[in-house]
């Protein structure tokens, strides 16, 4: 048995200035923070305390001390959210995942606890181990205290008196294990001015003493935990399980207004979204950020209690710097009808697969993935309807003959491949290998034969013989002015080459065209595409003679 | 001899003497460096350009065709004078290779027929239309997909008044895109400065002729246009009557008849 105790010293601080949500207050970190329980101090940061603040100083004395600390309430119930998302970073790499309560029964656990020896070998020892650990917790930001040793007793307290220590067999534990001050222990805590008044200040103290007695005097639990700790006693331990579904909540210490503001703390709430995905090697498919305003502020009774933003991936991602982008313009285009107080992130679609593998070169599905989450990024901040592919439709007037479609249809889970008329991954002939690439083509190119839900837009087949038609199509025809019968363009004449072709085609839909088309080349040399209206006499005078249609690009 | 060129380092015992009369000449500086070339000469790059499919226009372009990883700037009169028929092939060649084209802006509506018809598939090609809404959204789109680097060709079409530095960033963005990126200008932009590297002027000069000039390169200046044949929209015979009626405007009125007209107005004509 190996243990990893991670202990987390200043969590309730942490997790208090993660509720502030001004990105000011993320990057200046020396802001003096302080946590009361009634009317008393119970923890301040090390600004705070280089300004006279400490732990157990009434309300009012820290505040004439510091006049502009920044007073938060102790909650055990925002402490104890704020240590899941380090549970779930460590049951990426073991099961058997802790969290041990807390010495002080009113206070919220601080340390997590990983039963590692059978992990070591697949993530490659115990150096590597802890290097990837710490890095999976570090984004959110804790001060973290790392024990390793046999027993989880062990580890936790080794974790808070002498952090960094790395114990790997029971001798050497015990050695360290002397040294531990005898607070620490959680049955022991209510003695802890009898222990001291008889002069016993560490476990070594307390070993030396008749176990008889010691039981006799302090209760059972007192040795059973010295036991436990020293490895002479078994310590049953029930491993955490992951929730099925992510709901994380975060309560803003102040209103807030701003997108910026917001985004920050929907940065913290997605840093957990991304550890619980990890965990179960899962990706996100769709989440829901509901924004709770604050009742009192609402303008009327009719605005909203909250305001859900639902973020749809087209591509399952994981990434945190996609999806904080993606929020981060989202909320930028949202009018919120009130200020927030409460953040909540829900979790909506997931979808297990594998991790895929790490690319040494670019490839085409890096390639693929890149451009999903450019359209994406585009679409979050534009809308979707201004990122457009075409489609050609059977239909002559020229106005009917193309539509515009949004390109991501990401509303249609079921299509595994994209579903946004891009290109589906090709190998790059641009590869540094030309074997490789030519290699990839063949292998894509299989796969996109062999998968039917590959849809792709119908291809205009090449007109041969067929009349040519003009790149560029103005949105409305421009009505022509005419000079003897001849139509001009900025004051030009224009010379009819090649016509005419006529179009007669809506009389089933209301639209009916009937126009006779030309090529005419302006006065510049550019060809356009005119078409004059066969209307009868009895049409309105504008919709009458000339008209210019669009323009050979 | 010796005392005189001291710097010289003796390698070998033997043909020390030789070897200093005959001093190697000195090396071109173009063979040093990939990227370096000298004023009288085109530019290279150690990227391969991609071939515009005109010959007479890759011989005068540094590396042979567009480059890629910088702006190529195309200044038109108006939209229409034939600037997709002058890409079109290149473009081509890059959805041939599995790559996307996104046009930024497009001046009018697209025909997706008229696109098919030059080659270009339109599933591989995504139209970004910022116009309606307000702001500079265009180029910021048009500047996240250059640093995407996962486009193959970026089209844009630049709104009228467009600050040097914009331009200067979006160039500092190219560097990032695998792939040549057009800017389209209208013509006034030719008073000012461009940080792009390469920079079109744009002519038509009749029936499916461009003339390009070349108003910015890595490289001499270049005195006379180029004359391109596109992709013919007319037929031969049509063009035959375009290039008549250009170069011939007595006959004008003789190429038209009004069939609309009242018959007296015609027998006047």
């Amino acid at each position: 048995m190996l243990w990893i105790a991670l202990h987390l010293p200043l969590l309730s601080l942490e997790s208090f200035a993660a509720t502030l949500a001004s990105p000011a207050a993320a990057a200046d970190a020396e802001r003096a923070l302080a946590l009361v329980d009634a009317h008393r101090i119970v923890a301040a940061n090390a600004t705070a305390q280089a300004l006279g603040v400490k732990a157990g100083l009434k309300r009012a004395t820290a505040l004439a001390l510091a006049p502009q600390l920044v007073l938060g309430r102790a909650d055990r119930a925002r402490d104890l959210r704020a240590l899941e998302p380090v549970a779930h970073a460590a049951l990426a790499y073991t099961p058997m995942v802790v969290v041990p309560p807390a010495e002080d029964p009113e206070a919220a656990p601080h340390t997590v606890l990983l039963e590692v020896a059978a992990s070591l070998r697949c993530f490659g020892g115990r150096a590597k181990l802890l290097q990837r650990l710490q890095a999976a917790v570090a984004p959110l930001g804790h001060r973290l205290h790392v024990a390793l040793a046999p027993t989880a007793q062990g580890a936790a307290l080794l974790a808070r008196a002498q952090p960094r220590m790395q114990c790997l067999d029971l001798p050497a534990l015990a050695v360290a294990l002397d040294a531990v001050p005898v607070w620490l222990l959680g049955p022991g805590r209510e003695h802890w001015d009898a222990l001291q008044g008889m002069g016993l200040r560490n476990l070594a103290d307390l070993r030396s003493l008749p176990r008889a007695g010691l039981a006799r005097r302090f209760g059972d639990a007192l040795l059973l935990e010295l036991d436990r700790a020293f490895g002479t006693e078994p310590d049953p331990r029930e491993p955490i399980g992951l929730p099925p579904a992510f709901e994380s909540r975060l309560e803003l210490f102040a209103r807030v207004d701003s997108a910026e503001q917001l985004l920050h703390g929907a940065g913290v709430l997605l840093d957990r979204l991304v550890l619980w995905l990890a965990a179960q090697h899962a990706v996100l498919r769709r989440c829901t950020l509901e924004m709770q305003h604050e009742t009192r502020w609402r303008r009327s009774s009719d605005t909203p209690r909250a305001t859900c933003l639902e973020l749809a991936l087209a591509e399952p991602s994981r990434d945190r710097a996609h999806l904080l982008a993606l929020l981060r313009e989202r909320l930028g285009r949202l009018a919120l009808p009130a200020p927030t107080l409460d953040l909540v992130l829900r979790a909506d679609d997931i979808v297990r697969r594998a991790a895929p593998n790490a690319e040494l070169f670019p490839t085409a599905q890096g390639g693929h993935e890149g451009l999903v989450q450019l359209v994406e990024r585009l679409q979050a901040r534009l809308g979707p309807e201004h990122v457009q592919r075409l489609e050609p439709v059977e239909d002559h007037r020229p106005e009917h003959a193309c539509r515009t479609a949004s390109a991501a249809p990401v509303d249609a889970p079921s299509e595994r491949t994209t579903t946004l008329g891009l290109p589906a991954a090709k190998g790059k002939p641009a590869a540094p290998k030309p074997r490789r690439s030519k290699k990839a083509v063949a292998a894509t190119a299989a796969s996109a034969a062999m998968d039917p839900q590959k849809r792709r837009a119908p291809e205009p087949p090449p007109r041969r013989g067929a009349a040519p038609r003009p790149v560029w199509l103005l949105p409305e025809p421009q009505p022509l002015p005419e000079r003897r019968s001849r139509p001009l363009l900025d004051g030009e004449p224009l010379h009819l080459v090649s016509g005419p072709e006529r179009i007669e085609a809506g009389w089933w839909d209301a639209a009916l065209a009937e126009r006779d088309y030309f090529i005419a080349q302006a006065a510049d040399g550019a060809l356009v595409w005119i078409y004059r209206a066969r209307l009868p006499l009895s049409a309105p005078e504008d919709a009458q003679g000339w008209f210019l249609q669009g323009r050979f690009g | 001899m010796d005392a005189l060129s001291p710097a010289v380092p003796r390698l070998s015992r033997g043909p020390v003497r030789s070897s200093i009369r005959a001093r190697p000449p000195r090396p071109a500086p173009e063979s040093l460096h990939p990227t370096l070339w000298l004023g009288h000469q085109l530019g290279r790059t150690r990227e391969q350009a991609l071939p515009s499919g005109f010959a007479a226009l890759d011989r005068e372009l540094p590396g042979g065709g567009w480059p890629r990883r910088a702006l190529s700037e195309l200044l038109l009169p108006h939209a229409g004078v034939g600037e997709i028929r002058l890409l079109a092939a290149s473009l081509v060649a890059l959805q041939r290779a599995g790559r996307l084209v996104m046009l930024f802006d497009p001046p009018a509506a697209l025909s997706a027929w008229a696109l098919g018809g030059l080659g270009i598939a339109v599933d591989q090609l995504l139209v970004v239309d910022t116009r309606s809404r307000p702001g500079h959204d265009g180029l910021w789109a048009f500047e996240q997909a250059l640093k995407s680097g996962q486009v193959g060709a970026a089209l844009a079409w630049l709104p009228s008044r467009v600050p040097h530095e914009r331009v200067r960033r979006l160039q500092l963005a190219a560097q990032h895109h695998d792939g040549p990126a057009f800017v389209l200008r209208e013509r006034a932009a030719v008073e000012r400065p461009t940080a792009a590297p390469l920079r079109l002027a744009l002519k038509p000069r009749g029936a499916d002729l461009l003339e390009i000039r070349l108003l910015k390169r890595r490289g001499p200046p270049l005195e006379h246009g180029l004359l391109l044949e596109l992709p013919p929209v007319l037929t031969a015979s049509a063009r035959q009557r375009a290039i008549a009626v250009r170069h011939a405007p007595a006959l004008q009125p003789a190429t038209f008849v009004d069939l609309g007209a009242p018959l007296d107005e015609r027998l006047a004509a």
